[in-house]
């Protein structure tokens, strides 16, 4: 009999799970069936800003062929929510009454935007909450934002957004992280009035040190964003409208400061939708807690992945009283990690399922390890890539104790921030531990391939610098394209030396220079330059 | 035209690649008694060359009186060869081969086909290999150099023709994107039809290296882009993600020519620019650029065997394909999609039946009504077909070995240099019973062969060559070879008579070409319309050419070659590939080609011009690569891993990628290239990976006297970047 297999969310991570699953459904190895809470097919979220501004369609945001799923004969369920994991029979309950078995329960149901607490704003608490049986709830909980306040996750949340920066409406990003920055570029890229209030010195504080935050806060107001720094909101200030209904009107800060505008976007990142498990009884820390395999911690037949999931092997003797401390760490929250982790329990079932008549023994490659995520910041005209820790000083002393077989951290810098460019290279024995990369996107290109294979660096750092300058892309100057070794003709590789001889030896027009040399006798498309060196070699020209 | 006069010369085409340009072979009297002079060769006025000819072919009648030329039959006797008569040598080899068919079955004789034999040679080979030995053990080395883009074409188009338009059409585009091709060097005069794209600022370049070509983009000429090796594949996904994302597809186009169009639009969202920056290096908005350029009109996309030669290059060729199908230029008066034929019929070769799964005419071999053609003209029942046989590299590794082939027949190609996995290769050769060479010199695979016979060059026989843009052009006599010297057509003429073979096997290569005609019939590559006589009134002669018709300049203008006339957008995903952390020295090798030499420079080598302008292998490293191994410009490098070790020079360059190291594969002995790839293949078309192999790289000996000064860069190195710990 077929496994069933249930998963419950259907986004990026849960879409790509099907796919990769779908040559065991075709097989009969596994009956499938997907549980969504939003009405759309999965859909591309990363795309979402692009969309919101209309810098993309709708449909470049379609990521899978749910059509082709259904024909393989997984069993897809849009706009509906699991309220209840019921472990000891097995099933979930879904809203609207039905419960459905599983053998194996896999849970993608990613991570909602968080909002922070901000007087006006109803706060919930929904580790403790049944999940609401209308799946539209899933993330509002009974209680919505107030008009003119929204988080920008979903496709409504990004019509909404379109719908104001179309209207010319001012908009209010709270939060500077990578998303909020995104958002306000792509809106003020679409001609929209944005202002981002962010508690730090500088955006992306997380990603970014003190060098590449400048210098991405001076690009993003030279982009015609307004950046408002080291503000603490604190609370909401509205308007009501004749029919009594409040508005937003402005964000008010700790110092007093009043930011207005027409929309508030709340960017404050992002909590794992863990809420189903906790009930359920599952370990939780920022997501569901599951080991190297993806499997719960306390329940074998549980896969959590994607952004909420929290992997974390599950300590020695865990369960006992006496080591209950949770974790810490969390969910990766970036989307090339939950897709290896798709990819690779989708493989992991087949390959068990396939065996399971056999032996028993599984002989599948373990997931890899994930390494800290490169985080680019989308943004047509911005360059920002960032990885790892960088807030290292290229000046701090090395406390290196003594014995202490860790190689030192070295730090190489470039700034120059006039012209919106600044690095700072970060490496462990000459390979990158950690970069900041701000205006120079071949070089931010390169580093991140050097990041991603562990590869070491040139010794000469300066050298990942020229990738953006403009001797690099530039051809041949002037003078040295009439240098001896250069090659003029490249259908008989002839150079400017052989050709210089050919005219100092009395060759006169470039039909006698390419009976002696060749040069000019297969395309032709050489034949001016070899009349430049003739004339450079006229008499006239001679040197006395 | 008619015969040639010998005296008076011929017209006729390079022998070189697949641009066959045009030229005049000139015998140059001499005295009798006294040694054969150079034949003189002119440039001949003709729509791909012009007129222009590159070194390779200006100096190319050098090796017809080159003293290294093999003028008589030889036996291997002890470690060296003699000379034997053609019956003694002939006689042997058919007894050998009957007798380990008998003992052995068919298919325990192998026959390796080559790119460069003529239309009627390629045809009377796999003929022979099917009928006179029975066998379904036929490929050729097209398997390493056309394999990937045949499969995508057949797969999207229902038909392989490399350009599907004429050359010269090129001239009018205002966008041309190269994927993977260094025509500068490898096809000079080419370069010519670019001009007009490089006047709009449209010629595009996709190479790791700053090759010659790539150099062709500067000056506001066009863009070179510089991707890591063996992310082709990620890089076109991502050019067709910002094609949609821009709005930039031919909807009506897609709608009325294609088909797999919302397949495709959903496949690509997951390769968003910024990820497609991180696999690749290629910057988003270089992406962006080179997406709005090619949307711009009058646009071609053409690739070479830098994206094609992959373990995924079927599909990278496929992406490439879909990309140009987005963008609605293929089948369209003045845009299109094409592949860079590389050897000089690689195009007729791969279409006349000595690839391992055809028969004449690129029919497939496993068509009942395709066997029931070809076996038609042939004169034999179709059951007598071998079905099909295995790919190359399938087929070398199973030299030797139980089950495999115990003898084999090379033509035209010289496996222990341009195969994968060399060293196998040379250990498989020599486990044979019987290595048959049909060559003009002692290649580096003849010097192992147990017999050798000594063929024609191409200014010495008559037949015909296909080009790159699928035009059937006549190879002419120029000259008498020399006396003991026989063409392919006249030896398996002997050989299918000394075995008994089924069917007719002529020596002259007219009729040869009319059966072939016969045999295409109806076929995919039809060339049933053709003869000698009608290509020598001077016809621009573009495949199919059904009787009655007048040929197909440009292929797709209503419908492609699939029965419901659509082209087939096939969505495909990277295969997931680790890249080894390139630290130690370890380091991504790439292979290709130099201006002075031709595949496994078993010709080029001997001219003495060319092997002077190039005459070692040299391993390129960009120079914070090289100085990481304490390399200078000149030094000796070893680059290794657990199939071989290669001993050659440096050159230092900093139009390679820092972590990529580049050899041509022309050379052999320690400097071959091949010792270090890897036999594994495409998974569709058998194609090998040449383009991206791990690599050790070290110097080969440490240099004392910059050892001091190396030293003390390090120490300025480290005062420069403080220390610190983590």
């Amino acid at each position: 009999m077929a496994e069933r297999v249930v998963l419950v969310g259907y986004g990026m991570v849960g879409a790509r799970f099907v796919e990769e699953l779908l040559p065991s459904v075709r097989a009969g190895l596994v009956q499938l069936t997907v549980v969504g809470a939003e009405a759309a097919e999965a859909y591309n979220r990363v795309l979402l800003a692009e969309y919101a501004v209309g810098a993309t369609e709708r449909e470049s945001l379609e990521l899978t062929d749910s059509d082709e799923a259904r024909e393989a004969g997984v069993r897809i369920l849009t706009g509906t929510s699991v309220v209840e994991v019921r472990r000891s029979r097995r099933t979930v309950l879904l809203g609207d009454g039905e419960e459905l078995p599983y053998d194996r329960l896999v849970l993608a149901t990613g991570a909602r935007a968080q909002v922070p607490t901000l007087e006006g704003i109803v706060r919930v608490r929904r580790d403790a909450l049944r999940p609401p049986e209308s799946a539209e709830e899933l993330d509002s909980a009974g209680a919505p934002l107030p008009d003119g306040i929204m988080v920008m996750r979903d496709l409504t949340d990004a019509e909404r957004l379109g719908q104001s920066v179309r209207a010319g409406a001012r908009i209010v990003v709270l939060g500077a992280g990578v998303l909020g920055m995104e958002l306000a570029l792509a809106a003020v890229g679409a001609g929209a009035e944005v202002c981002v209030v962010y508690h730090d010195a500088g955006p992306m504080e997380r990603n970014l040190d003190r060098g590449g935050a400048a210098v991405l806060a001076r690009s993003a107001r030279a982009s015609g964003v307004a950046m408002v720094p080291h503000a603490r909101a604190e609370s909401i200030v509205f308007h009501e409208d004749e029919h009594g209904v409040r508005h937003f009107e402005a964000l008010v800060c700790a110092d007093g400061k009043q930011i207005a505008g027409d929309i508030l976007v709340v960017s404050c990142g992002v909590a794992a939708r863990v809420e189903l498990a906790g009930i359920a009884g599952l370990p939780v820390a920022r997501g569901v807690l599951v080991d190297e395999e993806l499997r719960s911690w306390a329940d074998p037949d549980i896969y959590a992945i994607g952004d909420c999931a929290h992997v974390e092997p599950k300590p020695e003797g865990w369960g006992n009283a006496s080591s209950s401390a949770l974790p810490a760490g969390g969910p990766l929250g970036l989307i090339g990690a939950g897709w290896r982790q798709a990819e690779w329990l989708a493989a992991r079932i087949e390959a068990e399922l396939r065996t399971s008549v056999g032996s028993g023994l599984v002989d599948t490659p373990p997931l890899p390890p994930e390494h800290s995520a490169v985080v680019m910041l989308k943004a047509e005209k911005v360059d920002v890539v960032a990885v790892g820790n960088v807030h290292v000083d290229p000046w701090d002393e090395p406390d290196h104790a003594p014995g202490c077989s860790d190689a030192a951290l070295s730090v190489a810098q470039w700034a120059d921030p006039a012209n919106g460019r600044y690095v700072s290279m970060v490496t462990r024995n000459g390979v990158l531990d950690a970069f900041v990369c701000v205006g120079m996107p071949r070089t931010a290109a390169e580093l991140t391939l050097l990041f991603e294979r562990g590869s070491e660096l040139p010794a000469d750092r300066s050298v990942l610098l020229r990738y953006d300058g403009p001797d690099y892309a530039v051809g041949l100057g002037c003078e040295e394209a009439f240098a001896p070794t250069s090659t003029v003709c490249w259908c008989n590789g002839v150079t400017a030396g052989q050709i210089t001889d050919a005219v100092l030896a009395g060759c006169d027009t470039v039909a006698r220079v390419g009976r002696e040399t060749r040069a000019g006798s297969g395309c032709g498309g050489c034949k001016g330059r070899i009349g430049e060196i003739l004339e450079r070699n006229a008499p006239a020209n001679a040197p006395l | 035209m008619g015969e040639a006069d010998e005296t008076a010369g011929a017209a006729t085409h390079c022998p070189y690649c697949a641009l066959q340009c045009a030229m005049f072979v000139r015998p140059t009297a001499v005295a009798a008694g006294e040694p054969a002079a150079v034949p003189e060769i002119t440039g001949r006025d003709f729509p791909s060359n012009r007129g222009g000819l590159c070194k390779k072919g200006w100096t190319a009648a050098e090796l017809l009186v080159s003293p290294e030329r093999i003028l008589e039959p030889m036996i291997r006797e002890g470690d060296g060869f003699r000379a034997a008569s053609w019956p003694e040598a002939l006689d042997r080899i058919a007894d050998q081969l009957r007798e380990i068919r008998a003992v052995s079955g068919a298919d325990a004789v192998g026959v390796f086909g080559g790119g460069g034999l003529t239309n009627e040679k390629a045809y009377q080979l796999g003929k022979f290999a099917r009928l006179a030995l029975g066998t379904s053990r036929i490929d050729y080395n097209g398997r390493f150099c056309m394999a990937s883009a045949a499969a995508a074409g057949n797969r999207a188009f229902g038909v392989d023709r490399g350009l599907p338009f004429p050359l010269e059409h090129l001239d009018d585009a205002e966008t041309i994107l190269l994927l993977g091709t260094n025509v500068a060097e490898t096809m000079p005069p080419f370069i010519g039809h670019l001009e007009g794209a490089r006047a709009a600022g449209g010629l595009i370049v996709v190479d790791p290296r700053r090759s010659a070509t790539a150099r062709l983009t500067d000056d506001g000429a066009g863009i070179h882009l510089q991707p890591a090796p063996g992310t082709d594949l990620v890089l076109l996904l991502g050019l067709i993600h910002i094609v949609i994302e821009l709005g930039l597809t031919d909807r009506a186009y897609l709608d009325s020519r294609t088909t797999g169009f919302e397949k495709l639009r959903r496949s690509v969202s997951r390769w968003w620019p910024q990820r497609v920056q991180e696999h690749t290096g290629v910057p988003v908005a270089t992406l962006r650029d080179v997406a709005r350029r090619l949307a711009s009109g009058r646009a071609y996309i053409l690739t070479g065997r830098g994206v094609e030669q992959h373990v995924d290059g079927t599909d990278t060729v496929t992406t490439a394909i879909n990309l140009a199908l987005v963008l609605g230029l293929v089948g369209t008066p003045d845009s299109g999609y094409g592949t860079l034929t590389g050897q000089g019929n690689g195009q007729g070769g791969r279409e006349h039946g000595q690839k391992s799964d055809q028969l004449p005419g690129y029919r497939k071999i496993t068509d009942p009504e395709a066997r029931a053609h070809v076996a038609g003209v042939w004169g034999v029942a179709p059951e007598s077909l071998p079905g099909p046989g295995v790919p190359a590299v399938e087929l070398l590794a199973s030299m030797g070995r139980e089950g495999g082939i115990r003898a084999l027949l090379v033509h035209g190609s010289n496996v222990v240099v341009s195969a994968p996995d060399a060293a196998r290769v040379r250990e498989g050769l020599a486990a044979l019973e019987l290595l048959v060479v049909s060559d003009f010199f002692f290649s580096e695979t003849a010097a192992l062969a147990d017999i050798v016979l000594p063929v024609t060059q191409w200014a010495e026989e008559e037949g015909t060559m296909t080009s790159l843009e699928g035009r059937v052009l006549r190879r002419r006599r120029a000259l008498a070879p020399p006396p003991e010297v026989r063409s392919e057509l006249w030896i398996l003429r002997e050989l299918a008579a000394r075995l008994d073979a089924p069917g007719v096997y002529s020596d002259d290569a007219s009729e040869v070409f009319d059966e072939l005609c016969r045999a295409s019939a109806g076929g995919p590559a039809d060339y049933s319309g053709l003869s000698h006589e009608l290509l020598d009134s001077g016809i621009a002669a573009h495949w199919p050419f059904p009787a009655g018709s007048t040929g197909t300049p440009r292929l797709f203008l209503d419908s492609f070659a699939h029965a419901d006339g659509l082209a087939r957008i096939v969505p495909v995903q990277p295969r997931a590939r680790v890249a080894p952390a390139q630290r130690d020295g370890v380091m991504t090798l790439i292979t290709g080609r130099l201006l002075s030499h031709y595949q496994s420079g078993a010709q080029t080598r001997r001219v003495p011009e060319l092997l002077a302008s190039e005459p070692v292998a040299q391993a390129t490293l960009h120079p914070a690569a090289a100085e990481r191994f304490g390399l200078v410009d000149g030094d000796s490098v070893e680059v290794s891993n657990s199939r071989g070790t290669v001993r050659c020079q440096v050159r230092v360059s900093a139009d390679i990628r820092y972590d990529t190291v580049f050899m041509p594969f022309h050379f052999a002995g320690e400097q071959s290239a091949n010792l270090l790839t890897e036999a594994i293949t495409d998974p569709i078309s058998g194609m090998p990976e040449f383009k991206q192999t791990t690599v050790q790289v070290r110097a080969v000996r440490a240099m004392e006297d910059r050892g001091a000064a190396a030293d003390s860069a390090a120490v300025v190195g480290a005062v420069l970047e403080a220390d610190l710990v983590g």
